[in-house]
């Protein structure tokens, strides 16, 4: 129970500091930002009579367990994300490992405390994210206090065994397969499972509303986990006060059965972490000199380098290449663009790569905020003790992202030059208003990634200040702000192409204002947003 | 070569929420000296660099490096400064000879003086075997000393030592501490803390034993022995920071 109760113990510390205070505050003002946003689309959903009847027919009259299965879908998804992503970061390389591996515990014992801070999470995550929805029906289908006792166990049931077996799969590999292949595919593994979720999460609370209800309306039940099915089947029939005990028993032997295969991995655990330790680090680039002199030109290459010689950031980018093309594939928000008849095609086709690149950008951009100054914490004494003007490393640091931000704009142009059969003309008027979109993503950036309310310096190093969710949320909305005036105008064409036909003479008559006025707009915004950036990165540099 | 001292601060400073962390410190350390500080853990070594550094700004007094203060003169006065913390920050994925490049570039150095320098200190320090991987598989030891030639690439006037001999073996202490009085000789002031009392017997010139914030004793160790009736310099510095039981015996 020791390692237990120090992590409630640090949790409950939290409020103690500052610091904690803020990360505390951001985590359950993010979480509950989401849980809103996710209630407000389903809310919007269930007020169309048009589609609940549609989905009560298409299902025969079951769909209130259709709709919980679909509601708790999140739990096994975040279970998903964090187990790939974080807890296997956790398993074998917390710092916390040394201690506990040299302390006289079971060698299980560890990668439990692992599991319950993952579950701790997930379960977060997931209540955020089902039971808004869930309580929704529930309370829809007028169901009673059993129902809701159980909520909190259909959470738990959705969450906790994936999450085990996907932590006792790991342990196992590691114990038997450690090596440079299996890092490389555990990174890969990580890597797909946060741009995977990330994008789920995107296109769940930016895609159409109607669409998520719409698809288990027109094509019957969706096909679910059979965990999810027993748990909703459970839920269903608890709302009309009944206990099923053929779901419970199902639920509770699942969980049960998961628990006990950890138990039985969790003693390899020890062997695993020494031969993880063991295999080789996967890529190491070897290089000679070279370098230049040049600060900015330094700082540049020093990010970039960082990316190349890190295997699992390197993988991250091509992960990211095989999800937008992907996207770009099965037309993910574009689909209704392409095939609107009264847009020209080369219109259609630009509108469709301006969509799936702004929604690449959104999936990147606030892993790129780190680069500015997070992702430098224990290096900030470093910056804070030369005699470097800090606009110049800024400038460097932005450089860096800019080339990097070519990637989703390379990955567009190519997929919709592919699955969308845009022409060269077409595709070089998207470049170039996309050109205009990376150096506003930029503008933004370099602003929301110094500011000092968003990542605050400490003694020597710098530290997330207001928590992720808030940084992202202010990184979004000031990107969408920035990018008003291309929406604006966008729907300024769609009105006038109520009324009015438009022809492919004229869209290619305006394709290069169009393009100019969009690089003038980035241009001005990276300007704006440098300037800014420049004051609060000196801010950031200055003595305490 | 003028009279004024390399670092000098009066009265200096500084508080942590309502706790002095180092208090009415006057200090002057001479161009081409190497001043050892001493003290118990927590006693403000680290806090006192840090302000020399320019990273912390001083709830009280002031301070001159070379006749500069951070306030008015931070850029050049940094130029002019190297700092070696405790926990050397490094970047783990850049190469040894990457890191060093990006001080460099820091510092303003010039490429050909970088790469020579470089390769000296590398081969001096024994670093040049795992110049070119990276610096995550590298024990604390080799972190250590990949900063300190980072630091000495930029041919610092004064130079700020935290804690640099721990972690090193016994051949790296020694190759440390030549290095360090090669410094010494041609003009680099050096202020280093250490735990290690036998290394502040053995390199400094001058000693000054911090206990709580505050400056207790400050002279060569043969002056501070003498002060203390001949005694070992591990009874000076338990007196002086008054937790000693008295001389160990024998």
């Amino acid at each position: 129970m020791g390692l237990l109760r120090a992590d409630l113990q640090a949790l409950a510390n939290l409020p103690a500091t500052a610091a904690g205070r803020r990360q505390l505050l951001g985590t359950l003002f993010g979480l509950g930002m989401l849980g809103a946003l996710w209630w407000s689309v389903v809310a919007t959903m269930h007020q169309d009579p048009h589609l609940v009847a549609m989905l009560h027919r298409s299902t025969h009259g079951l769909s209130l367990p259709t709709l919980l299965g679909t509601a708790l879908l999140p739990c096994p998804i975040a279970a998903t994300w964090l187990g790939l992503a974080l807890a296997q970061r956790q398993l074998f390389e917390a710092p916390e490992l040394l201690l506990w591996r040299s302390a006289p515990i079971a060698g299980w014992r560890a990668p439990l405390q692992v599991l319950l801070r993952a579950s701790f999470l997930s379960l977060l995550w997931a209540s955020a994210l089902a039971a808004p929805w869930c309580m929704t029906l529930l309370a829809e289908a007028g169901a009673g206090p059993l129902a809701y006792c159980l909520l909190p166990v259909a959470l738990v049931a959705g969450t906790v065994p994936l999450l085990a077996m996907l932590l006792a799969v790991q342990i196992v590999l590691v114990r038997f397969f450690a090596g440079r292949v299996l890092r490389l595919v555990l990174a890969a593994t990580a890597a797909l499972a946060s741009v995977g979720f990330s994008t789920w999460l995107l296109l769940g609370l930016f895609g159409s509303a109607e669409q998520r209800l719409a698809a288990p309306a027109t094509t019957g039940a969706p096909h679910l986990p059979w965990t999810i099915e027993a748990m909703a089947t459970l839920l269903a029939t608890a709302a009309r006060g009944q206990l099923e005990p053929d779901a419970l028993r199902q639920v509770l032997g699942w969980l049960g059965l998961s628990l006990a295969l950890f138990w039985f991995a969790a003693r390899l655990h020890p062997r695993a972490v020494e031969r993880h330790l063991a295999a080789e680090s996967p890529l190491r680039r070897r290089r000679r000199g070279g370098w230049p002199t040049s600060l900015a030109a330094v700082v540049r290459r020093k990010e970039l380098a960082q990316v190349l010689q890190q295997p699992g950031a390197l993988l991250g980018f091509v992960t990211f290449a095989v999800l937008v093309f992907a996207l770009a594939d099965r037309r993910v928000l574009v689909g209704p663009l392409l095939a609107d008849r009264r847009l020209p095609a080369e219109l259609a086709q630009v509108a469709a790569m301006a969509t799936l690149w702004f929604l690449a950008v959104m999936l990147v951009l606030y892993a790129h905020m780190g680069r500015l100054a997070l992702w430098d914490g224990p290096q900030w004494s470093l910056y804070q003790s030369a005699p470097a003007l800090p606009r110049t490393i800024l400038r460097g640091k932005l450089e860096a992202t800019a080339v990097l931000l070519a990637w989703p704009l390379l990955l567009v142009a190519a997929g919709g030059a592919h699955w969308y059969g845009a022409s060269p003309r077409a595709v070089l008027t998207f470049v170039g208003i996309a050109v205009g979109g990376t150096l506003t993503a930029l503008g933004v950036l370099a602003v929301v990634g110094t500011s000092p309310r968003l990542v605050q310096p400490t003694d020597g190093a710098i530290a997330q200040g207001g928590r992720g969710f808030i940084a992202a949320l202010v990184l979004v909305l000031g990107f969408q702000l920035a990018l008003a005036p291309a929406l604006f105008a966008w729907f300024e064409l769609e009105r006038h192409l109520r009324t009015t036909r438009l022809d492919a003479a004229t869209v290619r008559a305006f394709a290069p204002w169009v393009v100019g006025g969009a690089l003038l707009h980035g241009l001005v915004v990276a300007a704006l947003g440098t300037a800014l950036g420049a004051r609060n990165f000196r801010r950031l540099l200055a003595p305490r | 070569m003028t009279d004024e001292p390399a670092i000098r601060t009066r009265g200096l400073g500084r508080e942590f929420a309502g706790r002095w962390a180092v208090r009415s410190l006057d200090l002057a350390v001479a161009r081409g000296e190497l001043y050892g500080f001493l003290g118990q853990n927590g006693a403000g070594k680290t806090t006192t660099l840090r302000l020399l550094a320019g990273l912390l700004r001083p709830s009280a007094g002031e301070l001159a490096i070379l006749g500069l203060d951070h306030g008015r003169h931070g850029r050049a006065l940094k130029q002019q400064l190297g700092f070696v913390p405790d926990t050397p920050p490094l970047h783990e994925y850049l190469t040894g000879r990457q890191y060093v490049a990006l001080v460099a570039s820091l510092w303003h150095v010039p490429r050909r003086d970088r790469d020579e320098r470089c390769e000296r200190l590398f081969a001096l320090l024994d670093l040049a075997d795992a110049a070119d991987e990276l610096c995550k598989g590298w024990s604390h030891g080799m972190r250590k000393k990949l900063h300190l030639a980072a630091v000495l690439v930029t041919a610092p006037a004064v130079l700020l030592l935290d804690e640099p001999t721990t972690g090193l073996d016994p051949v790296s202490v020694r190759r440390f501490k030549d290095l360090v009085r090669e410094q010494c000789r041609a003009g680099t002031t050096v202020l280093l803390s250490t735990h290690v009392l036998d290394t502040a017997e053995q390199v400094c010139d001058r000693i000054g034993i911090l206990a709580r914030g505050v400056l207790t004793a400050e002279g060569t160790p043969a002056e501070l022995r003498a002060r203390h009736g001949g005694r070992s310099l591990e009874d000076v510095f338990l007196a002086a920071t008054g937790s000693g039981d008295g001389p160990a015996a024998g």
